[in-house]
């Protein structure tokens, strides 16, 4: 009996010190202190969302339970690193959203995050654990597959769990000889000081240590250039995307809703919103291009984000020339959309900036072959936008005017054109990088298969073939093809030499889309086939 | 005027003239539609067989079928058509005309760069020999006939031969009248070790032993002997080391620098019995007699031994077999290879061998006898390469590369002259180099291909000559101006 009070009075000071083991110290001071991890030099602010987005999926979490108040990763972060005690093992903190796996563990299926103590007290996990060990042990090159790779991926992050509290992932201190910066022990400065000033809750004396630190680091040379750090910080914090796909929906909303005298002030308003979120969105991408040195076309998140950018951009170019408003009408969907996707999902679209492999490094084909391939997807998500309007149109009983078809052919025209240049550069750079020009990978195959299908939809139309109706129905259909090489390639068929791209995830999403398109085109389809018979 | 005078003037010569009909027929949209749907899709089919089974099935199927080779060969003939019957041609077909002609030459270019280049790749290293050969990407099957003793090359890969017992597939023998049947083919022969009577020095005790793992899903037999020419060590993985003695007092002493585990074997009093020993370093973990039908558990992971047959007066000879039988072998890194034999014209059958890649093996039938060697073909190229140094920089604080620089020195075989290269990812070294050899691709070509993080003096080049290259790229650049023509560049009318 005496043991089991004894217990129960530990666990409740356990949990009083819980509540208040969270110095409520602002952590601002650390936003910009350099830290060296995975490859590359990064403010503390980034390293912080994207170590708690590795762990959690998320850049903020509740820690003491629902009704708590929300804690930013760069306070959780901090909190694990001055105060590494055995409470965070039991705080759910490891991301565990798989079911099937949840279901195997015989975890509860509604949850998606559990704790550290929870997952090591799981035989099961630990079986698994070692099979998949095993595996990658008989055949290195191996890659794991459902129910192991996603228990891998929770190794990964338990892994990550434990890193932090041994303090090992906090490399901010630059080395005497070589490049690997390294973590501080509890003994060192600056880690010393900090912990002190944290656990005496001396604001001033842990501003001050954090702001002295990062000045002696800056002193020995090996720091980035402030610039960079403090555009990185401000990079993180403004979330130029998110504003920018607001003002693109602000602008369609504003496009669809005015009508007759209000059209033309209509026009011009969403013109300028639409403007502006594109001026957002370019100084996100020139920040972007400027942290890490490089076009912002090198993972599935930068593409999303660049091939959104690019659907405005032509618009916004055909708009200037045409006056038409459709452009713009057809782009701002797939830009939001886009925008929001790349928002929304960061475990599957991975935002953080990583060095690239030594294949991607080279910043002429990167800048010439993958901006035009991207470039023709934008194009071609134009014009599915724009045969949108027109399928739109009928299935709404009107008709749809031959310049809409004559706007669609136009976009589809940039998309063949850019699709032709970058898959042949494709080419020519795979015969410098790997020593052939052509070899039939996926991902060529794939653009090529694309270029063909859009040719044939072109092609059709000079034989008359097919008409306005038809241009706008291929154009869907043709995207399909695009949504493989881009998406399919990566992260379905998951073969071949653009391996650097892949990715899980996503495809319950991307099926979902390609079925409402498809009942859409059959909607479409039908009520030309109905309106025609009446008239 | 002039614009309704020629579309009579086409639309008069179809009519007049049989062939000016087949050109336009040729040269037909609709012809162009079925080419270009038909290959879109055949691509499409092809990437999913390649994810599902393997990128050569893709390759041999579709992309180097000789129904889709000859599928582009008829859209050569359509695009070059279909400018013919344009004829004359206009400002404004220019182009169209440049597009669909960049095309032909860029497939002309495929064609040559397959038929009279080649890929293939080299292994080098910071300390070893020059290399003046090549590994290609193709199989072949050489065989040394015995009308002449020379030795033929015959192109052979062996996963789409599709043989049986019932009906083998059978090649020639160059030179003489016998062929080489082919009834079973293996994509992983194992070396299955086996006693055999010995005599002489040869002769000692010898034994076969399994070894079996539940977890990893994996058996594998090793046979030992302590006769001369008989394997007495075997390396377990790399990771453990067994050695077989006549008596423990010829066993080697343990190391105590290496603290890997050990299984020291010796043969039993009784007979057909085994005394082992198991250890790491020079720690002693368990000692004891095995008899023939008992497992033993290793302590390794989950492997367990076990005593299959032991003898003296034998030796171990190994032979290769297929592990596909024993879906548990099939993890322990075969080699593809074919079961053959030699056969005459009234069907006279001679022993029949798997013949594994890499390895040369004699088939006999009466008196003859035709040695086979099977494996991916080597090129002689006329310059050696020699790798002088290999660095891999690494991002900051990690081990991960961030580049690969080697340094090559190319050495011309005839004339002796020395040449210098640097290779780095997307930054190929090409012999002999130089603006013609590059634009013309009569060069070679050294891209960085794989690395081997074991052993950093080693680095493996991808190794391109590609006559084909001017076509290639002159059509590729046409194909590019041309659509940018058609599209954008409007003649003044």
């Amino acid at each position: 009996m005496k043991r089991i009070s004894l217990h129960l009075l530990a666990a409740l000071i356990g949990t009083a010190s819980i509540a208040s083991s969270f110095a409520e110290l602002s952590t601002s001071a650390l936003e910009s202190l350099i830290i060296q991890e995975g490859g590359r030099k990064k403010p503390y602010l980034v390293f912080s969302e994207e170590i708690l987005r590795s762990l959690t999926g998320k850049t903020s979490i509740t820690l003491n339970g629902p009704g708590s108040p929300k804690k930013e990763a760069v306070d959780v972060v901090t909190g694990i690193w001055m105060d590494p005690s055995t409470v965070w093992r039991g705080r759910e903190l490891i991301l565990l959203s798989n079911r099937p796996l949840k279901k195997h563990l015989g975890l509860d299926p509604s949850r998606k995050l559990f704790s550290w103590n929870e997952l090591v007290a799981n035989d099961v996990l630990g079986q698994d654990l070692l099979e998949a060990s095993e595996s990658q042990k008989r055949d290195p090159r191996a890659k794991l597959v459902g129910i192991q790779k996603e228990a891998s991926d929770v190794a990964m992050r338990m892994n990550l769990l434990e890193n932090l509290l041994r303090g090992d992932s906090f490399r901010i201190l630059p080395p005497d000889a070589g490049n690997e910066w390294l973590a501080p022990s509890p003994e060192e400065m600056p880690l010393a000081s900090l912990r002190g000033a944290w656990n005496q809750r001396k604001q001033q004396l842990f501003d001050r240590t954090t702001e002295d630190f990062k000045a002696l680091v800056a002193l020995t040379g090996a720091a980035p250039p402030s610039w960079r750090i403090s555009l990185e910080v401000a990079y993180q914090k403004a979330h130029p995307f998110r504003w920018a796909w607001i003002l693109y929906a602000a602008s369609g909303i504003i496009l669809l809703i005015s009508r007759g005298s209000w059209e033309r002030w209509g026009y011009r308003v969403a013109a300028s919103l639409a403007s502006i979120g594109f001026l957002l969105q370019a100084c996100g991408l020139i920040s972007r291009v400027l942290i890490a040195g490089r076009p912002p076309v090198t993972n599935m998140y930068e593409s999303v984000i660049w091939v959104a950018f690019g659907t405005i951009l032509f618009a916004l170019i055909f708009e200037l020339i045409y006056k038409a408003g459709s452009f713009l009408l057809g782009a701002v969907p797939v830009a939001v959309a886009s925008l929001i996707l790349a928002d929304s999902q960061p475990v599957i679209l991975d935002r953080s900036i990583h060095p690239l492999t030594p294949v991607l490094r080279d910043n002429f084909w990167l800048t010439t072959h993958v901006l035009s391939i991207t470039l023709s997807y934008a194009a071609f998500a134009l014009a599915l936008g724009v045969a949108h309007i027109a399928l739109g149109r009928i299935i709404a009983g009107h008709k749809a005017s031959d310049t809409l078809y004559t706007y669609l052919y136009k976009t589809l025209q940039v998309g063949v054109l850019l699709l032709a240049i970058g898959t042949i550069l494709g080419g020519v750079w795979a015969n410098y990088s790997w020593g052939r020009f052509w070899d039939w990978d996926p991902k060529e195959t794939w653009a090529l298969t694309a270029l063909l299908g859009y040719l044939f939809l072109l092609h059709g139309r000079l034989t008359g073939l097919w008409g306005g109706f038809g241009l706008a129905i291929g154009a869907v259909l043709a995207f399909m093809s695009v949504l493989m090489a881009w998406y399919g390639v990566n992260f379905v068929l998951g073969a071949g030499l653009h391996s650097y791209g892949f990715g899980t995830g996503g495809f319950p999403l991307v099926i979902t889309f390609v079925a409402f398109e498809l009942l859409f085109l059959l909607v479409a389809f039908l009520r030309r086939k109905n309106t025609q018979q009446r008239a | 005027m002039r614009e309704m005078s020629r579309t009579r003037m086409i639309a008069e010569r179809q009519k007049r003239y049989p062939l000016w009909r087949l050109i336009h027929l040729l040269g037909s949209l609709k012809l162009a539609l079925l080419l270009l749907s038909t290959i879109a899709i055949a691509c499409a089919v092809a990437t999913f067989t390649e994810s599902r089974f393997d990128s050569s099935v893709a390759r041999v199927w579709i992309y180097k079928a000789p129904w889709f080779i000859a599928w582009l060969g008829v859209l050569c003939i359509n695009l070059f058509a279909v400018t013919l019957t344009r004829w004359p041609w206009q400002r404004k077909h220019t182009g169209f005309i440049i597009t669909h002609y960049g095309i032909i030459l860029l497939l002309i270019g495929a064609v040559i760069g397959s038929k009279f280049g080649y890929e293939g790749n080299v292994t080098l290293r910071t300390d070893g020999q020059p290399q003046h050969r090549i590994i290609t990407d193709r199989s072949c099957l050489q065989v040394e006939s015995p009308a002449d003793s020379y030795l033929y090359l015959l192109p052979l890969d062996t996963r789409f031969l599709n043989p049986s017992i019932a009906s083998p597939k059978y090649l020639p023998v160059p030179g003489t009248s016998l062929r080489i049947g082919i009834d079973a083919v293996s994509e992983s022969l194992v070396p299955e070790p086996r006693l055999v009577p010995a005599t002489g020095k040869a002769a000692g005790t010898a034994l076969l032993i399994g070894f079996t793992s539940g977890m990893m899903h994996q058996s594998l037999h090793v046979g030992l002997g302590t006769g001369e020419g008989a394997p007495r060590t075997h390396q377990f993985f790399g990771r453990a080391s067994i050695t077989l003695a006549e008596s423990s007092s010829l066993l080697p002493p343990h190391d105590p620098e290496v603290k890997k585990p050990w299984l020291d074997l010796v043969p039993g009093k009784e007979q057909g019995t085994l005394l082992y020993e198991l250890g790491r370093g020079t720690k002693i973990t368990s000692t004891g007699v095995l008899k023939p039908d008992e497992e033993l558990a290793l302590g390794w992971a989950d492997w367990k031994l076990s005593l299959l047959e032991i003898a003296g007066g034998r030796t171990i000879a190994s032979s290769p077999a297929p592990a596909e039988k024993d879906p548990s072998k099939k993890s322990a890194g075969g080699v593809p290879g074919f079961h053959a034999f030699l056969t005459t014209p009234d069907d006279q059958r001679g022993e029949a061998a798997w013949i594994a890649s890499g390895a040369v093996v004699p088939l006999t039938l009466g008196r003859d006898l035709v040695r086979l060697g099977y494996g991916l073909e080597l090129k002689n190229i006329p310059f050696s390469i020699a790798l002088t140094d290999f660095q891999i920089p690494r991002d900051e604080g990690t081990e991960t590369p961030s580049d690969f620089h080697a340094n090559v020195r190319f050495k011309n075989l005839k004339t002796g002259d020395e040449k210098s290269g640097e290779i780095r990812m997307n930054h190929p070294a090409s012999y002999p180099g130089g603006l013609l050899a590059n634009m013309t691709g009569f060069n070679y070509k050294f891209s960085q291909a794989e690395w081997n993080p074991q052993d950093l003096k080693e680095t493996t080049l991808q190794v391109l000559y590609d006559p084909g290259w001017l076509f290639k790229w002159v059509g590729s650049l046409a194909i590019c101006l041309g659509i940018t023509t058609m599209f954008y560049i409007r003649p003044r009318s």
